[in-house]
């Protein structure tokens, strides 16, 4: 990015108009033809004409992929988690055969040997403490931080991470554990370097290096996919990653019955915490973001759904650490996309509470008309055709449903058609539905 | 039923630190090396609290003075682990009559700092003549004055990415690691990091880096063992800072400290906040590893000419008051050396728990440090080393003598030089402890 101004002085809508134009412009990649290109202009511009509220072309549909593409193509994830070349197989076949507005790379299916090279105790998987033919993953959910360590996190979160943290939730990391405090604020890392030599600390190094070598065999993978799906004009879904504090406590660290507990018997300790994470995960989304070509930022919304929590907590413990984050992430010029676990309908007042065309909300079960009544005007806003109507409904259904959702949504702009979750078996027939709605019922005129 | 150690007063965790001081695992070299010791610790744990010992204590100012009197310089025993074993062991045993010795643990390994290529030092052979007797510390802005909010935000982050790679070349590459902490939920981008031949080349440095520390490390314990075995008691159960003094020797410079103190004066509140309890942690963890409570403190900015007495009050005191307050309430002893004058710091500092602190004093009236310090805490100085490198026995004798006079009454002293001695004199160190037994019985 040539400028003309130094990047601070720029303000937050000039910041991303210039991400926007890199994502359209996309410099370095070479377009398998000059139709690709076109297609690829013409899909983030719609994209971007629905998150400013303006009118696109049409509608613009985005299928999230999940684990699909691996049955879509006669494997199941247990296949593609350690195949890589099944794993290639399959997303490109998937990503070329439906016209989707934006496709998903296959970042999020992890290589399973490299997990099991480090033992990783956050996950379990189909072949790795689920049945073969299980289509998804399970998250294994504890309270890996102890409710009397806030301050040990508070204090020094990424000593924390590193000496409590890791090593219970990897295997690998274990021996992390065993290390006294690593600051050295008087001298030097003496400490440090003595247990850099220990030798209960080499299978460690060891591991670290088997599983590098085969993360990397995997994100050649990985990286040629995108690459693949991006060069023939399918613009990515997502650029950076993020957490809403909240989430990284009750997901990460606390676990959900820890984290609901912390509400009432310390509740000052976790607003301190969840203070403590924003300009920490502020800075990494950022910092992924600018390494992708789109600005959006991909943020899975867990436990502040109508159902985890009352709006007085909502109001409390999750809305304004988060909304802090967000400032932060449209300050950079970046776009926060949630995607709404659950629904939100008690919480649509609240998170109107936003600057103008700032963000976007993708709803999981949220009732879609009231959506667009509070947020309409204000927020892109997308959803929600459920993984229940794609799994058991027919292309016939799922057109209607599209269509009342076009009826209701798409006035005015400010509309992606799409769902909040991810699906892994359906009939293919009911993808093609919803892409083939968008272009025949979702033109603007 | 007996109470958790949460539950015990800083005076009852103390005891308890005491008793392991006074009862060491270690097999005494004799009956009567095993009395000494006792004799000797009891004698310290007397002066810090405030009671009359047998006689009024001594430490000898004799920090790298062992090599030169073996007839070796700092840096054959920096470079030379047996000749660092052989002169300590020789100073031991001539100096029988000692009150306390320790293992050589500041006579750092040079092979190390060469390995990691060093940039805050410079040593006898490396960047300073063959024959210095110390160590060269080189003041830098580390970090800049825009950088704090990386230490406030997250400061074992800033440690690894930001400071670590500046202190040493073969630190350089850990700048390209990645931020640990929002990683939590996707911990394999975090891996990329290892696979880049320049951060796995800086971990095969400090991995053989480690293995020549514990090469070292393994003489230094022999030594201290040996010395432990002979019933000298160790002081030196851990070392910490003032807040302030981390912040201004290791990260901004005194010239960058003084500037922010105008430019930029909550940054600096912010990051000695965050440092604070670290630096309790980490000097906590490691007295419960050598089992003495004393934990030394160099103090460096706090001194009347860097700073005024406001500027003292607004930003040194406040933190390395809670700093001690924090080592305190974990049963520990922290022993503050003032280095320079704390003349009209006095008032100030005389503000803790009663018989909580020793204050080691350099440029200090000490009759005035007595008089204002006296009813609340031990105190230990300041025997000149000028006078102990280039006076007579005779004089060092007169010298305790009149801090003896001025400050052992009623118990709370001991005998101490101003600083260390390096190339001094043996027969002045042995005037300290002469004087030691000659003034200083309490009747």
């Amino acid at each position: 990015m040539k400028l003309d101004r130094r990047w601070e002085e720029l303000t937050p809508e000039e910041k991303r108009e210039e991400r926007f134009k890199r994502w359209l412009s996309a410099p370095d990649v070479n377009f398998i033809s000059p139709e690709a290109r076109e297609g690829y202009r013409a899909r983030v511009t719609r994209i971007i004409k629905a998150i400013k509220l303006e009118i696109p072309d049409r509608v613009p549909c985005q299928i999230p992929t999940g684990s699909f593409p691996a049955y879509y193509c006669g494997l199941d994830l247990k296949t593609v988690v350690y195949d890589y070349e099944a794993l290639r197989r399959a997303w490109l076949k998937f990503a070329l055969d439906f016209d989707s507005d934006t496709v998903g790379g296959a970042g999020f299916i992890f290589g399973g040997r490299v997990y099991e090279l480090l033992d990783y105790k956050l996950f379990k998987w189909p072949g790795h403490g689920l049945p073969d033919d299980a289509s998804m993953v399970q998250f294994v959910e504890a309270e890996y931080m102890k409710s009397d360590e806030y301050d040990a996190f508070i204090n020094n979160p990424a000593d924390f991470m590193l000496r409590y943290i890791l090593p219970r939730t990897w295997g690998a990391f274990s021996p992390l554990a065993k290390l006294p405090p690593m600051n050295s604020f008087l001298g030097i890392a003496f400490l440090m370097l003595e247990a850099a030599s220990r030798p209960d600390f080499r299978p460690m190094f060891k591991a670290i290096k088997e599983a590098n070598k085969e993360r990397a065999r995997w994100l050649n993978v990985i990286t040629e996919i995108s690459q693949t799906i991006l060069e023939a004009g399918y613009p990515s879904e997502g650029g950076g990653m993020a957490l809403a504090p909240f989430d990284t406590i009750a997901d990460m660290l606390r676990g959900t019955r820890g984290a609901v507990t912390d509400m009432y018997r310390q509740p000052e300790k976790l607003l301190e915490a969840m203070e403590r994470l924003i300009p920490l995960s502020l800075q990494s989304a950022t910092e992924s973001a600018n390494m992708a070509l789109s600005p959006t930022v991909f943020i899975p919304m867990h436990k502040g759904d109508d159902t985890f929590m009352s709006d007085k907590q909502f109001e409390k413990f999750y809305w304004p650490s988060f909304r802090k984050l967000l400032l932060g992430l449209i300050n950079e010029g970046l776009v926060p996309t949630m995607v709404v676990d659950g629904s939100y309908n008690r919480r649509l007042e609240y998170i109107k509470d936003l600057p103008k065309a700032s963000v976007v909300w993708v709803f999981e079960k949220t009732d879609m008309a009231r959506a667009k009544r509070v947020l309409g005007g204000h927020a892109c806003i997308g959803g929600n055709i459920t993984g229940s109507l794609l799994r058991i409904g027919t292309p016939e259904d799922v057109k209607k449903y599209c269509r009342w959702l076009i009826d209701t949504c798409a006035p005015g702009g400010g509309y992606i058609l799409t769902l909040g979750a991810s699906i892994d078996k359906c009939n293919p027939d009911n993808l093609h539905a919803i892409v083939d709605t968008a272009k025949q019922y979702g033109v603007y005129k | 039923m007996e109470k958790k150690w949460v539950d015990l007063s800083w005076q009852e965790k103390r005891e308890e630190r005491f008793k392991r001081w006074l009862s060491p695992e270690v097999k005494f070299r004799s009956p009567q090396a095993e009395k000494a010791y006792k004799e000797r610790v009891t004698r310290f744990i007397k002066a810090i609290k405030l009671e009359e010992p047998d006689r009024v204590p001594v430490m000898l100012p004799a920090s790298f003075f062992p090599a030169y009197y073996a007839g070796v310089n700092l840096k054959k025993v920096m470079y030379d682990y047996n000749a660092l074993k052989k002169s300590w062991l020789k100073f031991m045993s001539d100096f029988s009559d000692m009150d306390s010795f320790g293992g050589p643990g500041l006579v750092l390994p040079a092979k190390v700092l060469e390995m990691i290529d060093i940039n805050t030092h410079k040593w006898p052979g490396h960047g300073i003549p063959d024959d210095a007797p110390t160590y060269q510390f080189v003041e830098r802005e580390y970090i800049k004055a825009n950088e704090y909010d990386k230490l406030i935000q997250d400061p074992s982050d800033f440690w690894l990415r930001t400071f670590m790679p500046r202190q040493a070349g073969a630190f350089k590459p850990l700048a390209k690691l990645l931020h640990l902490t929002p990683f939590i939920g996707i911990p394999t981008f975090y891996l990329s990091s290892f696979g880049d031949p320049e951060i796995q080349a800086a971990f095969k440095t400090m991995m053989a880096a480690g293995d020549e520390i514990n090469k070292w490390q393994k003489v230094v314990d022999e030594i201290s063992r040996a010395v432990l075995e002979a019933g000298f008691p160790t002081l030196w159960g851990g070392m910490c800072g003032a807040p302030f003094d981390m912040l201004t020797d290791m990260c901004r410079g005194t010239t960058g400290i003084i500037l922010d103190m105008y430019r930029q004066p909550e940054k600096i509140h912010e990051a000695v906040e965050r440092i604070t309890p670290i630096v309790i942690e980490e000097a906590v963890a490691g007295a419960n590893v050598t089992k003495c409570p004393i934990i030394f403190m160099p103090l460096h900015k706090g001194d009347k000419t860097f700073m005024s007495g406001k500027q003292f009050e607004t930003f040194y005191w406040p933190t390395f008051r809670r700093v001690m307050m924090g080592l305190i309430n974990e049963g520990l002893v922290p022993m503050p050396f003032a280095e320079g004058n704390y003349e009209p710091r006095l008032e100030i500092i005389k503000d803790m728990p009663r018989s909580s602190v020793v204050w080691y004093f350099e440029h200090m009236d000490m009759a005035k440090a007595k008089k204002i310090l006296g009813d609340t805490a031990c105190i230990a100085g300041n025997v000149p080393v000028t006078v102990l490198c280039t006076g007579t026995p005779q004089e060092v004798k007169e010298r305790c003598r009149q801090l003896i006079e001025t400050c052992a009454k009623g118990g709370g002293y001991i005998l101490a030089g101003s600083a260390s001695v390096d190339r001094g004199k043996a027969e002045n160190l042995r005037a300290m402890l002469e004087a030691a037994r000659e003034y200083g019985m309490y009747k």
